[in-house]
C-alpha cells in the first residue's frame, strides 16, 4: 500500500516549498472563486468574467515591464475593466456583450503590446506564458498576504452582499421593489468579480481564470438550487480540483517528458472539465431514472428519455427492471 | 583595422580582468599599426564587403578579421534582452537581403536568419552557419556555441575564407588579422587551463546552459539538472523536483559558485539568486550577448572566465560584468 501511494504523491510533495505556496494561494483563489463564481453564473455574467480574465492580461503583463509584482498588475487592471464595464452599460442585458467585447478586445491588445516591449526591452523571460496560462508553481511565497487580503475583500463583499445580489439575480424589477439599490448592488459586485478573476488569472492564467470561475459553479449549481449550498460546494469543488491539479503536475515530473513537468494550469483545468462532466452523466441518469419510473408508473409514457439526453438504452432499461 | 574604442565602463573590472583585458586590447592595438602597412589599402574609403551577424560577438569577430574592407552590422546586440524570445523586423530583412556574409549560430537559437535567407535569395550572397560549420546535429541540446573555446577560431577561418573570396587582393591582410585573432585568445585558454589545474572537478550550479561549454572547458562540473538549465532556457515553468534540486545545491553549500544568466531572467532565476546570497555563495554573471560597450569577445570571455576563477579562488561576487 506504501508503494502505492508514493507513486499517488510522488516523494517531497508536502515538503516542497514550491508546492506549499502553490496548494496555499491556488486553494483560496479557487475558494474565492467559486463563491463569486456561483453569482456569476445565477446572473448571467460568465462572458463578463472571462472578459475580466482577458483584460486583466494587460495588467499583469505591464506588471512584468515595470518589474512589479504581477498579481497589483492583475488586479488594477480588472478593477479598472470592472469600471469601464460598468460606465458603458454592462447592467443592460442588450448592451452586456457589446460592452464586455470592446473593452475585451483593447485589453488583450494592450497585453500583446506590453509583451511586446517587454521581449525588446527586458531579460525577463516567459512573460507570455506566464500570463496567459498561469505559474502557479512559480508564485513567490511574498505574494501570499495580498492574495489572501483580496480573496477576503471580494467574500466580505458577497456576504455583505448576500441577499441583494439574490434578489437581483431573480430579475432587477423584483429587487427594486424589495428595496435593493440593483445598480450600487450590480457595481460593488462586478468589483468583487474583478478582483476574483485577477487572482485566478495568477492563478491559472488570464485565459484560463474563467475556467475556475464558472467550471466549479456551474457543477455545483447542477448538484442543487440553494445558492448558499452552491456556493459552499463550488468552493470545495474548486479547491480540490486545484489541489488535485498541482498533484498531478507535481507527479507530471515522472512522465514524459521525463524531468520536465505538464504545466499545472492544464492539470487544474482538466480535473475541472472531469468533475463537470461526471456530474452532469450522473444528474442526466439520475433524470432518466425518474422519468423511467414516472413512465413505468402510469404506463403511458414508458421508457421516454429525458428531452435532450442521448439515450443509451442499457441504464434506463435496468432502472426500468429495478423498479418494477 | 577598425576597432571601436574601448572605453571601459566604471562599473566593470575586477582588476585582473582589467588587466587581461589590456593584454589583449594592446595585441589588437598591435595589429591596428601594423595592417595598413601589408595591407597595401589605398587611401581613402576602401570598397567594404557588407556583413551582417545574427549575434554580436560574431559581428565582432567578423570585424577583427575583415578590418577596413568589412561594414558590419549585429542583428542581437542588446545584452538588457532575452535573444531566445527576440522577434525580427523589417529593418533586419533588409540588412540580411544587402549582405553579402552572413554569419549565423544555428541550432534554432536564430532561425529566423534563415527564413529572412529563404525569402530573399542571393547566389551571391554566402552564409556562415556555425552549427554546420561545427559539423553539429540538431539534436545538440545547447546551442550557445560561442562559448565552447574551439568555436570562435573555426568561425574566424571561415569568415578570413569567405573575405579572401570576395576580395582576393587582400588575402594576405585578412590572413594576418586571423593570426593576430587567434594568438589574443591564448589569455582566455589559459585562464581555462588555470582553473582546471586549481579547481579539479570544482561544482558550481547555473540557472541556463549559456556557459555551459566554457564550464565544460574549465574542467568544472554543473551540478544543475540538464531539464532545469534547459526549461528556464525555454521559458517553461520548471517542476517543483527541480527547483527543490537547485535549492539544496545553494542553501547546502554544495556548489562553489552559481552561474547567472543575466540575461534570462524570471522570478525562478531570482529567486536562486537570492537564495545564493543568502547562502554567501559567490555568484557570477555571464551574458548571451557581448556587452559593449568596452568588450571584445575575447576579452568578454576573458572577463567571464577571470570572474569564475575569481568566484572559486576567492568567493569573490561578480554578477555583472
Amino acid at each position: 500500500m506504501g508503494g502505492f501511494w508514493s507513486h499517488v504523491v510522488e516523494p517531497g510533495f508536502f515538503q516542497s516549498q514550491t508546492v506549499q505556496v502553490a496548494l496555499l494561494v491556488g486553494g483560496v483563489v479557487a475558494a474565492i472563486s467559486g463563491v463569486v463564481g456561483v453569482f456569476a453564473v445565477l446572473r448571467g455574467q460568465s462572458f463578463a468574467g472571462h472578459a475580466f480574465g482577458d483584460i486583466s492580461a494587460a495588467g499583469g503583463a505591464g506588471a512584468f515591464l515595470l518589474n512589479i509584482s504581477p498579481l497589483f498588475g492583475f488586479l488594477g487592471m480588472s478593477l479598472v475593466a470592472a469600471g469601464c464595464m460598468e460606465a458603458i452599460g454592462v447592467r443592460r442585458v442588450r448592451g452586456r456583450d457589446v460592452a464586455t467585447g470592446v473593452v475585451l478586445g483593447a485589453g488583450l491588445g494592450t497585453s500583446a503590446l506590453f509583451l511586446y516591449f517587454n521581449t525588446t526591452l527586458h531579460s525577463t523571460s516567459g512573460a507570455a506564458i506566464s500570463v496567459l496560462f498561469g505559474s502557479l508553481f512559480v508564485i513567490s511565497s511574498s505574494t501570499v498576504p495580498a492574495v489572501v487580503a483580496s480573496a477576503a475583500g471580494a467574500l466580505a463583499i458577497v456576504l455583505l452582499l448576500y441577499r441583494p445580489l439574490l434578489l437581483s439575480s431573480v430579475g432587477d424589477d423584483i429587487a427594486a421593489s424589495r428595496g435593493v439599490a440593483v445598480r450600487v448592488t450590480g457595481a460593488v459586485f462586478l468589483l468583487a468579480m474583478a478582483a476574483t478573476v485577477a487572482l485566478a488569472a495568477i492563478t491559472i492564467g488570464a485565459i484560463l481564470s474563467t475556467a475556475l470561475l464558472v467550471g466549479p459553479a456551474a457543477t455545483a449549481l447542477r448538484m442543487t438550487k440553494r445558492p448558499g449550498t452552491a456556493a459552499a460546494s463550488a468552493a470545495a469543488i474548486g479547491v480540490a480540483a486545484t489541489w488535485l491539479g498541482c498533484l498531478l503536475a507535481y507527479d507530471s515530473y515522472y512522465w514524459p517528458p521525463v524531468d520536465h513537468g505538464w504545466p499545472v494550469s492544464f492539470c487544474i483545468v482538466a480535473v475541472i472539465l472531469i468533475s463537470y462532466l461526471v456530474v452532469e452523466v450522473a444528474r442526466s441518469h439520475r433524470l432518466r431514472n425518474a422519468s423511467a419510473r414516472a413512465g413505468s408508473a402510469d404506463q403511458t409514457t414508458a421508457a421516454a428519455p429525458h428531452p435532450g439526453v442521448p439515450s443509451h438504452g442499457g441504464p434506463d432499461a435496468l432502472g426500468a427492471s429495478r423498479t418494477d | 583595422m577598425r576597432i571601436r574604442a574601448t572605453s571601459r565602463p566604471s562599473r566593470t573590472a575586477v582588476a585582473a580582468t582589467a588587466v587581461a583585458a589590456t593584454a589583449v586590447a594592446a595585441l589588437l592595438g598591435g595589429a591596428c599599426a601594423t595592417a595598413p602597412l601589408a595591407g597595401a589599402a589605398p587611401s581613402g574609403k576602401p570598397r567594404t564587403v557588407v556583413a551582417v551577424a545574427a549575434e554580436n560577438g560574431y559581428a565582432d569577430v567578423i570585424s577583427q578579421i575583415g578590418g577596413r574592407y568589412v561594414t558590419v552590422t549585429a542583428i542581437m546586440s542588446n545584452p538588457n534582452t532575452d535573444p531566445h524570445t527576440f522577434e525580427s523586423s523589417a529593418r533586419v530583412s533588409r540588412e540580411v537581403g544587402a549582405a553579402r556574409l552572413v554569419v549565423q549560430n544555428g541550432l534554432g537559437y536564430d532561425s529566423f536568419m534563415t527564413r529572412i535567407e529563404q525569402a530573399s535569395p542571393s547566389s551571391s550572397r554566402k552564409v556562415i552557419d556555425v552549427q554546420r560549420l561545427l559539423g553539429l546535429p540538431d539534436s545538440t541540446p545547447n546551442p550557445h556555441l560561442w562559448y565552447k573555446p574551439t568555436t570562435m577560431p573555426a568561425v574566424a577561418k571561415a569568415v578570413a575564407k569567405v573575405l579572401t573570396h570576395f576580395q582576393p587582393a587582400h588575402a594576405a591582410y585578412f590572413q594576418r588579422d586571423l593570426q593576430v585573432f587567434d594568438a589574443s585568445l591564448a589569455p582566455y585558454d589559459r585562464e581555462l587551463a588555470r582553473i582546471k589545474s586549481a579547481f579539479p572537478h570544482a561544482m558550481v550550479a547555473t540557472t541556463e546552459p549559456v556557459a555551459d561549454y566554457m564550464l565544460q572547458a574549465a574542467g568544472v562540473d554543473d551540478m544543475t539538472p540538464w531539464a532545469l538549465q534547459a526549461d528556464i532556457m525555454n521559458t517553461v515553468d520548471p517542476p517543483p523536483q527541480g527547483v527543490s534540486l537547485q535549492d539544496d545545491l545553494l542553501t547546502g553549500r554544495k556548489v562553489g559558485a552559481l552561474v547567472y544568466n543575466e540575461q534570462v531572467t524570471s522570478s525562478v532565476t531570482e529567486a536562486f539568486l537570492k537564495l545564493a546570497q543568502a547562502s554567501r555563495i559567490p555568484v557570477v554573471g555571464v551574458y548571451e550577448t557581448m556587452p559593449t560597450p568596452g568588450y571584445h569577445f575575447q576579452t568578454w570571455m576573458l572577463a567571464e572566465a577571470d570572474a569564475l576563477y575569481d568566484a572559486l579562488a576567492h568567493r569573490t561576487s561578480s554578477p555583472k560584468l
